[in-house]
């Protein structure tokens, strides 16, 4: 599948629909069975990837509507890591869960939700994981010496499960990471734990890292600067980052992102229901192209729009591919 | 009949039981009451905290429940401390014969009050443009009784200015500033944000202090500080400024709506450090609710004001009853100076005679009614699942707003502060009423501490309440959040 310039997509997660969120809650309160559960999430993930592609995306996700967040959907999933059922007050909160012994090796599953999204569009797919930095700072470590330890023990299980994610055809796997940015001093490691968790794995890879988007506001504030020069050691093909929100401040930075490393332009706010106009986007874009080459460069939101109302979500993905034509014109392309 | 006594006073309470269902049993007897209607009574009998409230000493509510077999609920609610032994019954008939008006307008309106306006939510009452006029009109009401404002609160004189509690709330934002800066985040601008200013005193003590700290441990913060004073009234902003000349080159005065401040502020989103509030929450727009029999309804309110008071207030104005609706539009559009020189007098003489009567509308009679932000119906019965299965409850609807549209103004390791008179847990709102009263020309609200404690949590923070410790015998509770992870 060809990809043009510029190629667009979502960061991973879509708008999450308040009655899904109402169903979900039934679902904990045990007044929907997990059958009525699943098909209520075969049907918004659906939905999310047709409004994807009315938008126009290049490249499309699950919209990741089958997850309460973006740690729990792995910790439910990885074996050994105990799980308080009662930490939860509603389906978004982070479950209380702990590792007391080592990781056993064990397949999680996730290569039969890209099927799924695999079998519902003709776009190229998109499916992200997140990563073991961001895991370690959630789940309660009682057996590791270090949380560098875990983190690589964790890259290894999610090591063959990104190799399942390929043998069911993904090509594009992204990684997030946004508690990097919460603890900058673990970069070192944190970039090895990558390492370890896509090696041999025959996909393009791209790395996710913001500010944070809990509850759709950020977790913490700084520059990207922390990043360098330990992210050039990653063995990674694109690197997706918060520009819009910012205001494109940490732009400058990656200046010094050397070929063939590609720029996932963060043009859309997802912190604000404000929508933003295709004239807005093609500025930001074209402010990005004065520190990137535009055949290095792809185009997204700063973050998932998880938070987003349906509508506003919709808007801002239009908005963002039509000022991303604007700017391919200009270009000639 | 469920007989329900609030928050009463001693042996007091012995008596007025006594005289209530000896009054309650004889409007049954003579026929007034049925015995559907007794079966469904509840009676309170409440303290009114404030003096000055908006209440006849007997108040009679129904709900609007048309389409449901059984009887409507009748409330009458019984204020203890304006009660009269043996006067009751008399009282009763009337508040029953008003509340049977409001459910049923062809009847026609009772013909001893004056009506300011139709059936509304209280949010929406003309009540809260008289509040509105106090604060624009501060120094003028102030002149008028010789006394501040802070003079009106109990215990006369505000919590906001504890030199002890500024000390702590100094002393945690210098940690929270020297946290960042051992991590590399601290901004270059630290900003600060004190929403309702009063006379500028808690502005300019936090300052004082925080400059002493700062000087104490040479951390040089105190440079690079923007301090924001945020106010709806000009006139109030204008007032505090002398009490920060020592501050002045880092002190912004900004005219803004608490209720959204992010709609003056929305360049600091994600940007302030720091967010306090006194005694803001509990005079912003307010409404109750009410949940009887596993239904939810909205109180309905309409303003009026006594016959015999509007005829005294005319008479000593030289105003004739048909005019007075149009005088008290003049006053709240205009200000008392458009009365000339009796503007005040007529407005504290209007304010101290307005009363409010209500009745419940169910809200699923009421598809398009507004909840605060973020609060879906669904959410609230949510909320309501663990509360008590009768009960009315404030919906502190402007504090929700505020509270909800200022915490995208925070950065994301900052902290807001409210100090206010909170309700932290639902089951206290059967104890007693926690408003609407009267403070010198404003009104106030306790405020729904449970409701800002979930909204809160949806938007990423977790809520706390401490008492407030410096002061013995205070109401007064610190909201504080934190962030939720």
């Amino acid at each position: 599948m060809t990809l043009p310039i510029l190629p667009t997509t979502v960061v991973g997660s879509y708008s999450m629909p308040g009655w899904l969120e109402r169903l979900k809650t039934e679902y904990f309160a045990r007044r929907i069975s997990r059958h009525d559960l699943d098909e209520v999430h075969d049907t918004a993930v659906k939905a999310a990837i047709k409004d994807q592609e009315t938008a126009g995306l290049d490249i499309v996700t699950d919209g990741e509507l089958r997850r309460d967040n973006m740690i729990d959907y792995f910790v439910e999933r990885l074996p050994g890591v105990d799980i308080d059922r009662s930490s939860k007050k509603f389906y978004y909160d982070f479950y209380d869960s702990s590792v007391s012994g080592k990781l056993p090796m064990a397949p999680l599953g996730l290569a039969d939700d890209f099927r799924f999204l695999r079998k519902f569009t003709d776009r190229e797919a998109k499916f992200c994981v997140t990563g073991p930095h961001s895991l370690t700072k959630r789940i309660r470590n009682n057996f590791y010496p270090s949380e560098e330890a875990f983190a690589m023990d964790l890259a290894r299980v999610m090591n063959l499960e990104l190799k399942e994610l390929v043998k069911a055809g993904a090509k594009i796997i992204q990684i997030d990471e946004p508690y990097f940015s919460g603890f900058p001093e673990d970069i070192s490691w944190g970039v090895n734990a990558i390492n370890a968790m896509v090696d041999g794995v025959g996909a393009t890879i791209a790395v996710h890292i913001c500010y944070g988007n809990r509850y759709g506001k950020p977790s913490w504030e700084g520059s990207y600067r922390y990043l360098f020069p330990k992210i050039l050691d990653a063995k990674i093909q694109k690197l997706t980052l918060e520009f819009a929100r910012r205001g494109g401040e940490d732009l400058d930075v990656f200046k010094e992102l050397p070929a063939p490393f590609q720029l996932g332009v963060g043009v859309i706010d997802v912190k604000t229901q404000a929508v933003e106009t295709a004239d807005i986007v093609a500025e930001r874009i074209r402010k990005a192209l004065e520190v990137v080459p535009a055949k290095r460069m792809f185009i997204l939101p700063d973050c998932g729009c998880f938070h987003l109302p349906r509508d506003v979500a919709f808007a801002k993905l239009c908005a963002m591919v039509e000022g991303t034509k604007v700017v391919r014109k200009e270009l000639g392309k | 009949m469920i007989l329900q006594m609030n928050h009463l006073q001693g042996k007091q309470a012995a008596t007025s039981a006594q005289d209530v269902v000896g009054a309650v049993y004889s409007l049954l007897a003579e026929g007034h009451l049925d015995e559907a209607q007794f079966a469904n009574l509840r009676v309170h009998l409440d303290w009114i905290q404030y003096r000055q409230n908006f209440r006849e000493p007997v108040t009679v509510t129904q709900c609007a429940n048309d389409r449901s077999d059984t009887a409507p609920v009748m409330e009458i609610r019984v204020d203890t401390r304006q009660i009269i032994p043996g006067g009751l019954r008399e009282p009763m008939l009337r508040a029953m014969s008003v509340a049977n008006s409001a459910m049923h307008p062809e009847v026609g309106n009772p013909s001893d009050r004056i009506y300011l306006e139709e059936f509304t939510s209280f949010r929406s009452s003309i009540a809260w443009q008289f509040n509105k006029l106090y604060w624009h009109h501060l120094s003028d009401w102030e002149k008028a009784t010789g006394k501040g404002y802070e003079q009106a609160l109990p215990g006369g004189k505000s919590d906001a200015n504890h030199p002890e509690a500024i000390a702590d709330c100094v002393a945690d934002f210098w940690t929270l500033l020297r946290d960042l800066e051992n991590k590399n985040q601290l901004p270059a601008e630290i900003f600060a944000l004190e929403i309702g200013v009063g006379l500028g005193t808690r502005s300019r003590t936090w300052l004082d202090r925080f400059r002493a700290l700062d000087a104490e441990r040479a951390t040089k913060y105190y440079p690079r500080l923007k301090f924001l004073l945020g106010d709806y009234s000009l006139a109030t902003l204008d007032r505090s400024r002398p009490a920060l000349t020592d501050h002045m080159d880092l002190c912004s005065f900004i005219v803004l709506d608490a209720i959204d401040p992010g709609k003056t502020l929305a360049f600091l989103r994600h940007k302030i450090l720091h967010i306090h509030l006194t005694n803001v929450y509990d005079n912003l727009p307010d409404e109750e609710f009410a949940r009887r029999d596993g239904k939810l309804y909205q109180v309905q309110t309409r303003t009026y004001v006594p016959l015999d008071e509007a005829a005294r207030i005319c008479d000593a104005c030289g105003l004739t009853a048909a005019e007075l609706s149009t005088v008290i539009r003049r006053l709240l559009d205009s200000g008392p100076e458009s009365l000339g020189d009796r503007g005040i007098s007529f407005w504290q003489e209007i304010w101290k005679a307005i009363r409010v009567e209500d009745r419940l509308v169910c809200l699923e009679d009421l598809p398009d009614v507004n909840l605060p932000a973020n609060l879906t119906p669904a959410h609230l019965e949510e909320v309501l699942e663990d509360a008590p299965s009768d009960f009315r409850f404030h919906m502190s609807s402007g504090a929700l707003e505020s509270f909800r549209n200022t915490l995208p103004l925070l950065h994301p390791r900052g902290f807001l502060q409210v100090q206010d008179i909170f309700v932290t847990n639902l089951n206290d709102y059967r104890l007693g009423c926690h408003g609407p009263g009267k403070l010198d020309g404003s009104i106030v609200n306790w405020v729904n501490g449970v409701l800002l404690r979930e909204v809160g949590e949806r938007a990423g923070y977790d809520v706390h309440f401490a008492p407030f410790r410096y002061r013995e015998g205070s109401r007064t509770s610190i909201l504080y959040t934190t962030q939720r992870e």
